[in-house]
């Protein structure tokens, strides 16, 4: 067995991710529901799920010194849904919490029935008839194990496309090409509105992007290798490592996803690939797909982009690594 | 525009949630359509055999043989198959017997004869019918609940009773009530079910078997049936309760020859009439598992006390016994039909069904496309031996390593032709596995 110091593999390979869900599992405890005062019930409520917990999972994991960026997601999407005229309610984890989709699936239904009621009480008090979601994940959950009659639940990029986005024309250069992986939860996994078709449409929009599919894409796309975050293993890698394969095939230069946790995994394997720096494999940007229209996108992220300093270049290796 | 194009075909036949089964789905229909294929190949045999009988009956003419003989039995049957025509014929005198046009070439008689015919081609219409009526490709009984059902009910239940009223002359010779008048010349025997009591059986016990078996069907492919068997269950029950008390309590009722026995005939009522009401009152005050217990204690106790009863009686008393039963089997729709009827109905309604996903997993016919697509297989090590998991989750093998491997991507779900979902068993099998351990003290961490 290697350990998290074997400078072969990196530290990435052999953790799972106790804390994480120790932390989640025991904040569902706290079932005393805060009583909020809105003026009007909001038309738009946008949850970003729980990106800053993976942001600092991976921080505390040391395993995130690359290119990802989780919160960024949070500010492209209220960038983006500023540019299509809406000014959501946000649903953040001040006082609303995990959606439960992880618990669900390790089998911790009493788990994630308590995050249910509570964000359920939340969402009736505040009264939203809209709930957007940037997460996969958080989609399938809010709208097939959740119980929110009269509250439509829409994926972010089903927002953007009904409600007409428009991309201004890009400088002229280069043609990018453009791969995008369709997350198991949002779009085999519902058998209502699935979301095969908003996003590739959205990154048609990008008049200098080219979309290429990959080997496997629509319902046939292979998952990313990890789902409900159970495993780090070698076999994990082997499949998310086989799914960036596939981006490489085709010569993308961006492989983009709607799901944070595709976005992880894609992220780790990319960052590792680069501690062996002449048998680099992923020379394409991994990022989520609202990170990548609003960056094609004029005008500022809400709370300044988010992006720490210290990240751009790849850390030593070692856990010390990285920690100034 | 594009979008709505591909959307079309992604969603084509899945308005809501996807059927598993039933006429409104549209995807991965095998075989060939029944009409026209099937029906076109089906026609052309039936034309030609056709023909052939009408070649040879306009040119062989067959030897009827002798007349029949007067020594044979009086009572005529025929083979068993048939009864139930038989039985069709003998209730053919309810219905209005007329002429038309006597005396004129087109003189028509709508007599008994003719309406039993008619009756007899009902089944036959029915059967003929039955595929257009129900256009569902299920054969199993627990996954197509309405036309099981109607079935049992029909086809079984109410060929078995037609069949019994055809042989009404033996049944009504067999069990006869007490001959009290001593003199040899004045019988007062009577059978001891009546004539109307039988023409009943063509009705009551088909409907109800036909209930009984929906909800135990519908219950079998996990339906909550609440909101069938308590207003069937309170509605029998009531019935029965109501018929026993005004046979004891109403004047004229209670014929003077039964009074000396009406202690014992009050007995069997309360048997009777008790178990459905109490099996009622459980399934609508109890909770569902508690109900079961105490419907299924009500049952047994009901069954176990009528016979005792019955049997004690039959050892002390055999001539009371058949005054009551001239009470109890003329009313035998009522008094005794119901009543296990309730009791039953209840118990299915109210049964746990053995393992969700096991009723859907049982569909699979090892296609294999799941194994195939299964993204998990193609790192695994011991791919090559065969880590199949969908199998191996199955049954239990590999000590739950499939379960806790799978990815739930549903690749698998995606291809199935069955549309197994395979992640939802993979999700209740999760949540079980998971409440054992923590039950146990030992979480997995």
């Amino acid at each position: 067995m290697m350990t998290s110091t074997d400078p072969e593999y990196g530290p990435g390979r052999t953790i799972p991710h106790p804390v994480l869900f120790r932390l989640l599992d025991s904040e569902a405890d706290d079932t005393t529901v805060p009583e909020i005062k809105v003026d009007r019930s909001p038309e738009y409520a946008y949850y970003p799920g729980c990106i800053d917990y993976y942001d600092q999972e991976m921080q505390f994991s040391h395993v995130n010194y690359g290119e990802t960026n989780h919160g960024i997601i949070f500010d492209s999407s209220i960038k983006l849904l500023r540019a299509v005229g809406i000014e959501p309610t946000i649903l953040d984890r001040s006082f609303m919490k995990c959606c439960g989709h992880d618990q669900l699936w390790q089998g911790k239904v009493d788990v994630f029935k308590k995050m249910r009621d509570y964000n359920t009480k939340i969402i009736k008090m505040l009264g939203v008839k809209t709930l957007v979601t940037s997460c996969a994940e958080g989609y399938r959950t809010f709208r097939l194990d959740y119980k929110l009659d009269g509250v439509r639940v829409v994926h972010i990029t089903q927002i953007l496309y009904e409600r007409g986005l428009r991309v201004p024309p890009q400088a002229e250069g280069k043609r990018i090409r453009v791969a995008y992986q369709d997350p198991c939860r949002s779009c085999r996994q519902m058998p209502v509105d699935p979301v095969y078709e908003e996003p590739r449409e959205l990154i048609k929009r990008v008049n200098n992007a080219d979309l290429v599919e990959l080997k496997t894409f629509r319902a046939d796309a292979q998952c990313c290798g990890v789902a409900q975050m159970m495993y780090c293993n070698d076999k994990t890698k082997g499949l998310t490592a086989k799914r960036m394969d596939e981006a490489s095939d085709v010569d993308a230069d961006y492989l983009l996803t709607a799901c944070p946790k595709c976005l992880t995994h894609f992220g780790c394997l990319h960052h590792e690939n680069k501690w062996k720096p002449g048998e680099e494999r992923y020379r394409y940007r991994v990022m989520d797909i609202t990170q990548f229209l609003a960056e094609r996108i004029p005008g500022d992220y809400p709370t300044g982009g988010n992006v720490d300093a210290r990240r751009k270049d790849p850390p030593l290796p070692g856990r010390k690594g990285g920690s100034s | 525009m594009e979008i709505e194009r591909v959307k079309e075909k992604i969603l084509e036949g899945r308005p809501g949630f996807p059927r598993q089964y039933g006429p409104d789905r549209a995807d991965h229909q095998p075989g060939i359509p029944f009409f026209p294929q099937e029906a076109t190949r089906d026609f052309v045999v039936i034309f030609l055999l056709t023909a052939i009988m009408f070649f040879l009956s306009a040119y062989l003419t067959p030897f009827l043989g002798p007349a029949r003989s007067p020594q044979i039995s009086e009572l005529i049957v025929p083979d068993w198959y048939l009864l139930f025509s038989w039985g069709l014929l003998k209730i053919a005198d309810i219905f209005p017997q007329f002429v038309i046009g006597p005396g004129t070439p087109l003189e028509t008689r709508f007599d008994a004869a003719f309406w039993g015919d008619l009756l007899s081609g009902i089944p036959v219409i029915f059967l003929l019918l039955v595929p257009f009526l129900d256009r569902g490709r299920e054969t199993r009984p627990a996954k197509a609940p309405v036309r099981s059902a109607v079935g049992l009910g029909f086809i079984i239940a109410w060929t078995f009773t037609a069949s019994l009223y055809s042989i009404r002359e033996v049944v009504a010779e067999r069990w006869q009530t007490p001959d009290v008048d001593p003199s040899e010349a004045v019988s007062t025997a009577a059978a001891l079910i009546p004539d109307d009591t039988m023409k009943m059986f063509f009705l009551v016990p088909p409907i109800l078997v036909g209930l009984a078996s929906y909800v135990a069907l519908r219950r079998l492919g996990f339906a909550p049936m609440r909101r069938w068997i308590v207003p069937l269950c309170v509605a029998g029950a009531a019935i029965a309760a109501g018929h026993a008390a005004a046979i004891l309590a109403l004047p004229g009722w209670l014929p003077p020859l039964v009074q000396p026995y009406a202690l014992p005939l009050a007995g069997f009522l309360a048997i009777l009439a008790g178990s459905s009401v109490l099996a009622a009152a459980a399934v609508v005050l109890l909770p569902e598992s508690r109900a079961r217990k105490a419907v299924l204690l009500v049952g047994a106790a009901g069954l176990a006390l009528f016979l005792g009863l019955f049997i004690a009686m039959d050892r002390t008393d055999p001539i009371g016994l058949l005054f009551i039963l001239g009470i109890l089997y003329p009313n035998m729709n009522t008094l005794l039909f119901l009543p296990s009827f309730v009791v039953l109905t209840a118990w299915f309604g109210l049964r746990r069904p053995y393992s969700t996903y096991e009723f859907l997993l049982n569909e699979c016919y090892q296609c294999g496309k799941c194994h195939t697509v299964c993204p998990v297989t193609k790192v695994e090590d011991d791919a090559l031996g065969g880590l199949n998991l969908v199998y191996n989750t199955f049954k239990k093998q590999h000590d739950g390593v499939p379960l806790w491997t799978c990815l739930a991507c549903d690749a698998c779900s995606a291809v199935c032709p069955l549309d197994i979902k395979y992640s939802d068993y993979i999700l209740e099998e999760r949540a079980r596995s998971y409440g054992r351990l923590a039950a146990d003290g030992s979480g997995p961490e």
